[in-house]
């Protein structure tokens, strides 16, 4: 199990790395935190002539707070987007997933952007990026361009970044007073991608709903909001929802996919519960 | 014999393992680096069964570093002889080869070697080769079902063969069992209750940490092959080595030194290592093959994978009167010994813990286009996922407590010796003492009033029990082990013997064995194994046998030494032999302080002052002890489990688990608890997460770490121990233990599924139990065995 | 195909090795530096066995390219004791609980514990469980582990010392290599 050859190039500025891609495009492929790419490298089920490195380019890893926004640098390690205060006090969404990616070593390398443009069905991340409404910058030899996350997830390990486009940074908006949060996943294992998973927001302005978002992972081929569901709970008493009947419809359109650790059903059922006790969670700490 | 606890023997003494592991100075079969070593990767099967049409290796050979690549053409040819010297000549063999020759056989067969200058470039090479197949049919158990295989008569895993069947008991090659019970038949008709279920088990897999692989020289002008594998057994390598390629056992020079973990896994050399052996000859260079996690998934060897259908007849008090069995295995399709059946095990064991009664047994095995079958963990245990399953629906059946109902079989103290129904026989064993000790540590009344409040709130509590009897066999090359034990010149202590520990403690255990029955320090004993050179011929580490067989010609040899070194002491001194003691290495006369020789001047006199001695004591300082075991060695043990079923998700937390066991007299009680606790969690692994899946087609789908899961730290509990010690009558008094953690858990374990699952009265008799099987058993329809 | 010459510091001493781009930083220390005791057991990223510290963050050495260590710190399992062969605190706490038997997962687990006691120095239970969980064991059943981790952090409490990041102290990666 050991990787096909390939010409390594370590870019050392964003605009190098842009360079890079122009001339390559198709033929290479971009390194972010590895721990997803390099396995499939490993088993020879990825190649590709090039390889740009975008750990040695610091203007990719930061964290800042920009008007309504937190814009994190898509090379920013999963470590830090767990750890990061701004991120704790202003995203704490993402704060919560990011426990439940992996292991610590896993997140020691991982990055925020990697694990987004990886586009895993099951991952964490592009669920919390869906249900925040986050935007997604890209950057290509031709400028740069922001996306929302149903533009960007395209299906099962696709974006819709171009062969000489990268991930170059995500504005997560900033829900501000009143909000409460809460990712539920159930996997296999500790640490396993998720079987079934969900992110969910919810806003609540004196006593009322004022803002939903639920956003399922491992249900579909790529993150999935429940938005009829969110309009509906928009108006309603917090007091009086009914979490399991909110977790049962959250579920009620989606058609999960079947493998050998889960069929469908069972994926639909599980992410009833999550779907409840996310926002039974977000609901308490809203109010 | 008394339980002992003497200085080393019977202490949890740390490992002397230990320092060179924890610091990374371990010696695993990879850390070997000769130099010009080439390094080997394989051309593998992508499909289950079709025909070789096509096979070019031109542009894997102008890949810069590949050295050449072979296939079977170039190997097959040369390959003499295939036994080996655990299963012995005499055993029936199905067809072997080195690499595929114009068909292939599962997914993972090895078609060409790729020999290169690094790992990488031969898996560069390995991508290049041009192999095209005609596809045929696969045969699989998957797709025709057990029968449908067995019957197929126009699709052969081996046409060489004649039949998918492999192997069907009773028949000719049965050992002696007879072809019918007419008496059972009379028990069954007339019974107060009969009860029939058949019990699935999946395939899953040993999975050793470190996977197979060994680096091989052929030194033509000492006409001597030089060998380091990761093995259990470096004396099974050499003969093999030597068996193959048709030189003596005495130009092959094995060498295990750390080895990662094999659970059955490297008893036997792997067919790639053989073909890495016979390739290093041919050439005359030095290979070296590493199987990667995926080669090791794939094609390193299966395990389980097999059903048994009981029918137990008892009276109305739930006395067992009589027992049918009918088992069988996929073996896929090339096993790693035989037939790779474990049948004859199985029938022999079933009784376990129990009388049986009247009792007959059947079975068949059938190849199929898979990986084959491997040892694991007692390839037998299926006795005991059977039997103690069918303990718990006999009695739901007739409506007994589980505890109950095996309270009332159990063999209990008055009836020892006990002969089974199998004949073997029980001397010292407490199955009786362990599963009223497990009851009670469980606290098993107490438990079900919670296991009714729990349910009131709608919480899934079970409770599981399984007991069994763990053998070990004492016949042919397993039941003769040899220690070799000398004083040096300067009275340390060097020990050597033809175990193979890969993770047993065997270094530990067994210097404490000798240090105790010497009476030195232990720190002065030196003790080798997994080296062919200096190691006495020995059958390597399996079989849960290190301790009562290994260890019981440790404590004779160390006897004999003592004697010599006491009858030298005693010229010296004086005195007679009887007066002396010796302990930490120095040998005083009993009740005169003063008079005291240490070992290093015994030592100088038996090697240098001989002289001083009469005739009939020889120089020299050593003995060599070939113990003769028993046939069969028994220990027992009862495991409890209690489990919380979620029935939303489908997952299964294990709250408790504790195994009360009488391994006799413990020479390490920590490495007693060590060698349980692992198989234990193999268990929680087999019954819960592991689960090595197939689709149709042959194609395996659980081919990484990925989605062959492992249990992790977070899936299990904390596992609580109860020891009962009844020595056995072997020197030493001990008995084995390794691998019955493994054997005895997922019993434990799927009876208490079915006890949680009771309110839905789900028919729980097959594995694995991962959430969709649990939610499935939740919805399905209520079923039950079915009692007459 | 490209090869590059990287410079880093392993174990507290300054390396200088030629490496294909596609050799893993775990092949390079095993092949190249002759540290064999970081393993391979599934170089898929999975079992841990080949956890070391770069710049003092655990991480998967199968997963990374050796070539983009350069110019970091690495500490492998050979750089964990201390220059004169003591045993660290959780080294010293497998051998007491039983925390290994075959080895082969040991560096791993022990490496990925030094790290993950430095940022939990009083772990509950279940934080041991949940800390271990990215490491695979077979033969321990994790029971010995999980007592060692307790028994680690303890030690390290009582001795302040102890505290210091593994790839602060500096040893000679070849002693006893």
């Amino acid at each position: 199990m050991k990787p096909a050859p390939f010409d390594y190039l370590a870019p050392t500025s964003l605009a190098d790395a842009v360079e890079a891609l122009g001339s390559y495009g198709a033929d290479a492929k971009v390194l972010a935190g590895g721990q997803s790419l390099v396995p499939v490298m490993a088993m020879r089920m990825s190649r590709f002539d090039h390889l740009i490195d975008l750990n040695r380019i610091p203007e990719l890893d930061f964290v800042r707070h920009e008007a309504a926004d937190v814009v994190i640098g898509a090379m920013t390690r999963e470590s830090r987007v767990g750890s990061d205060p701004t991120i704790a006090e202003n995203v704490p969404l993402l704060t919560d997933a990011t426990q439940y990616i992996g292991h610590f070593q896993i997140r020691n390398r991982g990055t925020l952007g990697g694990s987004l443009a990886h586009a895993d069905p099951a991952a964490e991340y592009p669920a919390v990026a869906m249900a925040l409404d986050a935007t997604m910058h890209l950057v290509g030899p031709d400028g740069s361009r922001s996306v929302s996350p149903e533009e960007f997830f395209l299906g099962p390990m696709t974006c819709c970044a171009e062969d000489e486009e990268l991930l170059h940074s995500v504005s997560f908006p900033v829900w501000g007073p009143g909000s409460g949060f809460s990712v539920q996943e159930f996997a296999r294992r500790a640490g396993d991608f998720a079987t079934a998973g969900v992110a969910v927001g919810i806003r609540v302005a004196d006593g009322v709903v004022d803002k939903a978002a639920i956003a399922f992972f491992g249900m579909a081929s790529a993150p999935v909001r429940a938005r009829e569901l969110e309009i509906e709970l928009v108006g309603q008493k917090a007091m009086d929802l009914d979490f399991q009947e909110v977790g049962n419809q959250a579920v009620a359109h989606l058609q999960p996919p079947d493998d050998i650790h889960a069929s469908s059903s069972l994926r639909r059922q599980i992410g009833a519960q999550l779907a409840s006790r996310a926002l039974s969670t977000a609901v308490k700490e809203a109010t | 014999m008394t339980a002992v606890a003497g200085r080393y023997v019977g202490q949890s003494v740390k490992r002397r393992e230990d320092a060179r592991l924890v610091t990374g100075h371990g010696r695993f079969v990879e850390d070997v680096a000769w130099p010009g070593t080439l390094h080997v990767a394989f051309l593998r099967s992508p499909i289950a069964r079709g025909r070789i049409v096509n096979l070019d290796v031109s542009a894997a050979l102008a890949v810069p570093g590949v050295h050449s690549v072979l296939t079977a053409a170039d190997l097959n040819e040369h390959a003499r002889e295939w036994w080996q010297n655990m299963i012995g000549k005499d055993a029936p063999m199905p067809p072997k080869r080195l690499l595929a020759e114009h068909d292939v056989r599962f997914v993972g067969e090895a078609i060409a070697m790729v020999l290169a200058t690094s790992r990488y470039v031969a898996e560069d090479g390995v991508e290049l080769i041009d192999v095209d197949f005609e596809a045929e049919t696969p045969v699989l158990v998957e797709r025709a079902g057990f029968e449908g295989v067995a019957a197929d008569d126009a699709n052969l895993v081996h046409p060489e063969w004649g039949s998918n069947v492999a192997q069907a008991l009773p028949g000719p090659m049965g050992p002696g069992m007879p072809l019918d019970n007419p008496a059972l038949e009379a028990v069954l008709a007339s019974a107060a209750h009969v009860v029939t279920e058949t019990f699935t088990q999946h395939r899953y897999l040993c999975v050793p940490m470190e996977s197979q692989g060994i680096n091989v020289r052929w030194d033509r002008h000492r006409e001597r092959l030089e060998i380091v594998s990761a093995t259990q057994s470096p004396h099974e390598v050499r003969s093999c080595a030597a068996r193959l390629i048709g030189i003596n056992d005495s130009q092959v020079h094995v060498v295990a030194d750390d080895v990662g973990g094999g659970f059955g896994q490297k008893m036997f050399p792997a067919t790639e290592e053989l073909a890495v052996i016979m390739a290093a000859y041919r050439l005359g260079a030095a290979l070296r093959w590493i199987e990667d996690r995926n080669e090791n998934l794939i094609a390193g060897g299966h395990a389980r994978n097999e059903d048994l259908t009981m029918t137990v007849a008892t009276d109305e008090s739930g006395k067992i009167l009589g027992v049918r069995a009918h088992h069988r295995e996929d073996i896929g399709a090339f096993p790693a010994y035989a037939v790779g059946s474990s049948a004859s095990s199985v029938g022999m064991y079933l009784p376990g813990p129990y009388g049986f009664g009247e009792y007959f047994f059947s079975s068949e095995a059938v190849f199929t286009n898979t990986c084959g079958r491997v040892a694991y963990r007692g390839p037998w245990m299926m006795e005991s996922v059977a039997r103690e399953q069918m303990m718990d629906v006999t009695a739901l059946a007739i409506g007994m407590d589980p505890l109950e109902f095996r309270r009332r079989n159990v063999v209990t103290p008055d009836q020892l010796p006990f002969t089974t129904s199998t004949g073997l026989v029980y001397e010292t064993v407490t199955p009786q003492a362990t599963l009223e000790q497990a009851a009670e540590m469980v606290g098993y009344d107490a438990f079900r009033a919670e296991q009714a409040e729990a349910r009131t709130h709608g919480r899934l509590l079970g409770i599981g029990l399984s007991s069994y009897i763990e053998p070990s066999v004492g016949f042919g090359i397993m039941g003769a082990e040899q220690v070799d034990l000398r004083i040096d010149y300067d009275g340390s202590v060097v020990a050597t013997t033809g175990s193979g520990s890969h993770g047993q403690s065997v270094e530990t255990t067994l210097s404490q064995v000798i240090a105790e029955t010497l009476g030195v320090d232990i720190d002065k004993v030196v003790f080798t194994q997994g080296d062919t050179a200096v190691a006495p011929f020995g059958s390597g580490t399996g079989g849960s046998r290190t301790a009562a067989v290994y260890g019981g010609a440790a404590r004779e040899a160390s006897v004999l030494l003592r004697n010599k070194v006491l009858a030298i002491a005693a010229e010296v001194l004086e005195a007679s032999s009887d007066d002396l003691d010796m302990d930490l290495g120095v040998v005083a006369v009993r009740g005169n302080p003063g008079a005291t020789i240490s070992l290093a001047d015994v030592a100088a006199v038996a090697y240098a002052g001989y002289t001083i001695l009469p005739e009939s004591i020889e120089p020299g300082l050593d003995v060599s002890f070939r113990i003769r075991a028993p046939m069969f060695m028994f220990s027992n043990a009862t495991h409890a489990a209690v489990v919380e079923v979620d029935p939303v998700t489908g997952a299964v937390k294990v709250l408790r688990y504790l195994v009360s066991e009488d391994c006799g007299n413990m020479i390490n009680p920590m490495v007693v608890e060590g060698q349980i606790a692992g198989g234990v969690v193999q268990g929680i692994g087999g019954v819960f997460y592991e689960n090595f899946v197939y689709d149709a087609d042959g194609n395996p789908l659980t081919t990484t770490f990925l989605d062959y899961l492992l249990p992790t730290a977070a899936e299990v509990p904390t596992i609580e121990y109860g020891h009962i010690v009844t020595p056995s009558p072997t020197p030493g008094g001990f008995k084995p233990i390794g691998e019955g953690g493994a054997i005895n858990s997922p019993a434990a374990l799927i009876n208490a599924v079915r006890d949680a699952l009771t309110p839905f009265g789900a028919r729980v008799v097959s594995q694995p139990l991962g959430p969709q099987q649990i939610v499935d058993l939740i919805k399905g329809p209520a079923s039950s065995a079915e009692s007459i | 195909m490209s090869e590059h010459i990287l410079h880093l510091t392993v174990n507290g001493e300054a390396q200088h090795v030629l490496v294909e781009g596609r050799k893993t930083l775990a092949d390079m220390l095993r092949d190249d530096l002759r540290l064999t005791g970081t393993h391979l057991g599934c170089e898929h990223g999975v079992c841990g066995a080949c956890t070391v510290l770069v710049d003092g963050a655990a991480v998967r050495s199968c997963l990374m390219f050796a070539v983009q260590a350069h110019g970091s710190q690495v500490t492998t399992i050979e750089g964990i004791a201390d220059a004169d062969g003591g045993l660290s605190a959780v080294q010293s706490a497998f051998r007491e609980c039983h925390g290994l038997q075959c080895g082969f997962c040991t560096p791993g687990f022990i490496v990925s514990i030094e790290s993950f006691l430095d940022a939990h120095p009083d772990p509950s239970d279940e934080d041991i469980r949940e800390g271990i969980s990215g490491n695979l064991c077979r033969c321990t059943g994790y029971q010995g582990i999980i007592k060692a981790v307790r028994l680690a952090a303890e030690t390290r409490a009582a001795t302040p010392q102890d505290m210091s990041a593994p790839d602060d102290a500096v040893s000679d990666a070849r002693v006893g290599a």
